[in-house]
């Protein structure tokens, strides 16, 4: 079962960390902590923030993946592993960047 | 003992019962794997049928063919029909007859529960067509939105066929999911480790926790929908603190992944077939194996895609259309490296690699308007046109369609022991082929024209009439194309002669049987070095025929198979499955009772139905494990394994695990429900918090201490043969639960006057339920204690029901501190 589960963990990683930025999202809306005066909004910069966190924890796994310590002993397993790593890294980055680009309320 | 008293005795051990008897009784993945796929083509074949029939209606300007009360009907239980009572029991069936064959053992883990799934599905159904045949069949569209589908607008039975229906329905899906996943991960050959798992098993292995995680939101939906229409809770009327669009979350939650819960097991198909059309192995196993998980996964996040015209924010837009790109690039490597094998390998041009490059062609166009409609704005054009039904059509039909009759092909001659003689398949898949997309090419085209979806009829004025004729007759030419497969493989199945063993020369461990397949598979276990194991070892079907692997001789006249640990394949215990029984059949029975009771509001059953299902459940384990111990057991070349019962962690843990792991899922989505209201919905804050009372979460608490705590120390207790004590704290825990849950929701003034109260009845029922559970399972324990059921080397039971108390604590802790939380801080 830890293969499996180092196999799932970084696919995993990005959907809870997905779901929760967008539940922040609509947290901090409905809460309106995007009203600003002037410069990013509080809900932006958390957004922001949770975004880096994501991404500095996909980066962390991917590392142990690849570890000695922490990766598969099984080729396969590591490999795929490894990839699996990858992909929650790259879907971090990509599925999240509109917190720095889009308004975070307006419909 | 030679070969053929080796065969015969296995017979007599696995064999269904004769007759008609044995249709009801059967507990064999065989038989049940073809009973299955036998029942989803014939809804398919109805699902066609209301096709054609709305094709008919849309051929012409102003047709009066069939009105709009019946065409609503007809398109309705089209998509549901295709969807829930066809892809995914075909899924269901094809797996069910083949993962034991593939993975080298003698059936799946827990026989009674496929033979349970399969009744259900048959029986939820056959509800869903009786109300087809009475012209009461849901009529709101195959995704059911509210308000279009609350009382106020959908008034009659006909919505509550669906929504009690499809739920019966996916009982079966859950079970096969369960099923699937324990089978997987630990009945296997020995040696079988991870990565020498058939590519086929990693598909449904994906799939399969695609379905424990996706299904459990709508049933959560369908009950809340259900609630709503019946008793008033109104979680979706915006007037009491409800709110439609929590809905289409659940529905989508669901729907999403159910487009690749669809696709995923075809891509497993085509990786199997393609290598063994192609002359080789599949190329890239492991990218194709990291591909389908990251499918899986990336699928989940895809759900607001669907609702883009909701006037969600543009954050959230951004956020689900980049994932819904990104989704390209797993599907692309899927793609290119069945490319690659083909590139690596010899192809021939077999009728099963003809519906592989019909796929082929037919997905990739799929996919590429998949990502048009991906991008925000070219979806708010498109979006509720008959181009999103084109589309839609080129993924699933193309998808799906085409790879199952590529497999249905190819494992022919194993589900008949005949081979290939009329060659009537080619001519169905060029009429197949052609007539699809001639249909939906069209469809595209009219729906960038402007014509709705779900439109009983248009004016001449649009201009429509020529292309919606074209799509009509294309639609017709395809189903010719389809008439003729079945026309094929009944001909096939009746007339043609036998077949020899492997007849495509293929690697993988279901060709090396008796074909048709007999009732016991493998007269003894492979024991597996390589991934292609009948490449690798040509002589293996006559070793294993001849008793030379594992179990090759049965010692007892007992239904034996090997599990193997989950990553390197080793053997670790001996499981013996029951016999033929008909109690699946009757539980099924009883369990319909209750969704009829539901359907038809005669509530004085339901508690009836609940209590049958609940004494037949009991019935079911009581059959189970033994009154003496009986040590190591003889597994063949000097094996000796435990039996399942004298482990700490038997097949009932981990399907119960599973089991859990979707039950997790369906309480997560109903908070995130909760969440959803309070944080979105108008008219929140309700009109009063539930006020808090300490004493009642003391209780509440103290219960779940003790209903955890007292199975903790059961299972230390079996150990020195004293597992009374923990079980009464157990017990006593798990009725503090009860009378703290009941006192709560006693305390809730009206679950139908605003959706606060409507939800915390919910979650309070639901923890009612489990905490219900959790004091029957100790009650059943307790008894199987002093029926001399368990002993400290037969200890299996107390980790199953430990687990079971944990979570019940669990959801009982989070609904009672939840629920006083908002009381606690006023």
């Amino acid at each position: 079962m830890i293969d499996l589960a180092r196999i799932l963990v970084a696919p995993l990683l990005w959907l809870a960390t997905f779901s929760a930025v967008y539940g922040l999202q609509g947290l901090g809306c409905a809460a309106g902590w995007d009203a600003t005066a002037d410069g990013p909004s509080p809900l932006r910069l958390l957004l922001v923030a949770a975004w880096g966190l994501t991404i500095l924890m996909q980066v962390a796994l991917l590392g142990a993946l690849r570890s000695d310590r922490f990766g598969a002993d099984r080729p396969l397993v590591r490999r795929v592993s490894v990839l699996g790593g990858w992909v929650g890294l790259v879907a971090a980055f990509w599925s999240l960047l509109p917190v720095a680009t889009t308004t975070p309320c307006a419909a | 003992m030679n070969t053929l008293a080796r065969h015969r005795r296995l017979t007599r051990i696995w064999a269904s019962d004769p007759g008609w008897r044995g249709w009801f009784t059967t507990v064999n993945h065989t038989d049940l794997g073809r009973m299955f796929l036998v029942t989803a083509f014939f809804f398919f074949a109805v699902g066609g049928v209301l096709a054609m029939l709305i094709r008919a209606q849309l051929a012409t300007a102003n047709s009066a063919f069939v009105g709009a009360e019946t065409y609503s009907q007809l398109f309705t239980m089209h998509g549901t029909i295709m969807m829930f009572l066809f892809a995914i029991p075909a899924f269901e069936g094809l797996a069910v007859y083949l993962l034991p064959k593939l993975l080298g053992t003698r059936d799946l883990a827990f026989p009674r529960l496929t033979a349970y799934g399969y009744w259900c599905y048959a029986f939820g159904g056959t509800m869903m067509l009786v109300s087809l045949l009475f012209g009461i069949a849901p009529k709101g569209g195959w995704f059911m939105y509210p308000p279009l589908s609350g009382a106020i607008y959908s008034p009659g039975i006909n919505t509550d066929f669906w929504l009690i229906g499809i739920t019966f329905v996916e009982i079966s899906a859950i079970a096969a999911a369960v099923e699937f996943s324990v089978s997987i991960l630990r009945y296997r050959a020995p040696g079988m480790s991870l990565d020498r798992m058939p590519i086929f098993a990693w598909y449904a292995l994906v799939t399969s926790l695609m379905i424990l995680t996706g299904f459990p939101p709508l049933i959560l939906g369908s009950i809340l929908l259900e609630l709503e229409r019946a008793f008033g809770m109104p979680f979706f009327q915006v007037a009491l603190g409800g709110d439609a669009l929590l809905w289409q979350h659940l529905f989508w939650l669901f729907g999403h992944p159910e487009v690749y819960i669809i696709f995923l097991p075809a891509a497993g198909i085509v990786s199997t077939v393609l290598p063994v059309m192609a002359r080789t192995t599949l190329l890239g196993y492991g990218w194709v194996v990291a591909a389908a998980v990251a499918l899986a996964f990336l699928s989940f996040g895809l759900w607001v895609h669907h609702m883009f015209t909701t006037g969600i924010p543009h954050m959230g837009l951004a956020f689900f259309s980049a994932a819904s790109t990104l989704v390209a690039v797993p599907t692309a490597v899927q793609i290119f490296a069945w490319i690659g094998t083909l590139w690596k390998g010899s192809p021939q041009l077999r009728l099963p690699m003809l519906h592989i490059l019909g796929f082929f062609a037919t997905f990739v166009m799929g996919g590429l308007t998949g990502v048009m409609v991906a991008v925000v704005p070219f979806d708010w054009q498109a979006h509720d046109t008959a181009f999103i039904t084109a589309h839609l059509h080129y993924v699933l039909f193309g998808g799906f369609v085409f790879p199952v009759l590529a497999g249905i092909y190819y494992w022919l001659p194993h589900f008949s022991g005949r081979r290939r003689f009329f060659k009537l398949g080619e001519a169905a898949f060029a009429l197949i082929f052609l007539g699809f997309h001639g249909t939906f090419l069209a469809m595209h085209w009219v729906g960038l024209l402007g014509q709705r979806r779900r439109i009983e009829t248009y004016d001449p004025e649009t201009g429509w009439s020529a292309i919606n004729l074209v799509s009509t007759i294309s639609g017709f030419v395809m189903a010719i194309g389809l008439a003729l497969v079945l026309i094929d493989v009944v001909l096939h199945t009746m007339i043609s002669a036998r077949t020899a063993r492997n007849p495509w020369k293929a690697g993988t461990l279901e060709w090396a049987m008796l074909l048709p397949a007999p009732a016991y598979n493998f007269a003894s276990l492979p024991r597996v070095t390589d991934r292609d194991p009948l490449a690798f070892d040509p002589a293996l079907p006559l070793r294993l025929a001849r008793g030379e692997g594992h179990l090759g001789t049965p010692a007892q006249d007992r239904r034996e198979t090997l599990t193997v640990d989950t990553s390197s394949g080793r053997p670790d215990y001996m499981v013996i499955f029951p016999p033929n029984t008909a109690l699946p059949v009757l539980m099924a029975a009883v369990t319909g009772l209750f969704f009829l009771s539901l359907l038809l509001k005669t509530y004085w059953i339901t508690p009836l139905a609940l209590a049958g299902v609940a004494a037949l459940a009991c019935r079911w384990v009581w059959g189970l494990g033994a009154r003496a111990d009986a040590g190591p057991q003889d597994a063949g070349h000097g094996l000796a394994l435990p039996l399942a019962g004298e482990t700490d962690r038997a097949p009932g843990w981990w399907g119960s695990v599973f089991l859990l792991t979707a039950n997790a899922t369906l309480f997560g989505s109903l908070l995130f429900g909760y969440a959803f209201l309070w944080t979105v919905a108008p008219g929140w804050p309700p009109p009063a918090w539930l006020p808090a009372a300490p004493a009642e979460l003391a209780v509440g608490a103290g219960g779940a201490v003790a209903g955890a705590a007292g199975l903790r120390l059961a299972v230390r207790g079996n150990r020195r043969g004293r597992p009374v004590p923990g079980l009464l704290l157990a017990a006593a825990g798990a009725l503090a639960l009860l009378g703290a849950l009941v006192s709560f929701l006693g305390r809730i003034p009206d679950p139908a006057g605003h959706a606060y109260d409507a939800t915390l009845t919910m979650m309070g029922s639901y923890a009612l339920f489990h905490a219900a559970l959790l004091a029957l399972m100790t009650g059943f324990l307790l008894l199987r204690v002093r029926g001399g059921y368990t002993s400290p080397a037969r200890r299996a039971e107390f980790p199953i029901v430990r687990l079971w108390a944990d979570y019940a604590a669990l959801v009982a802790a989070a609904t009672l501190g939840l629920a006083h939380l908002p009381g606690l801080i006023a």
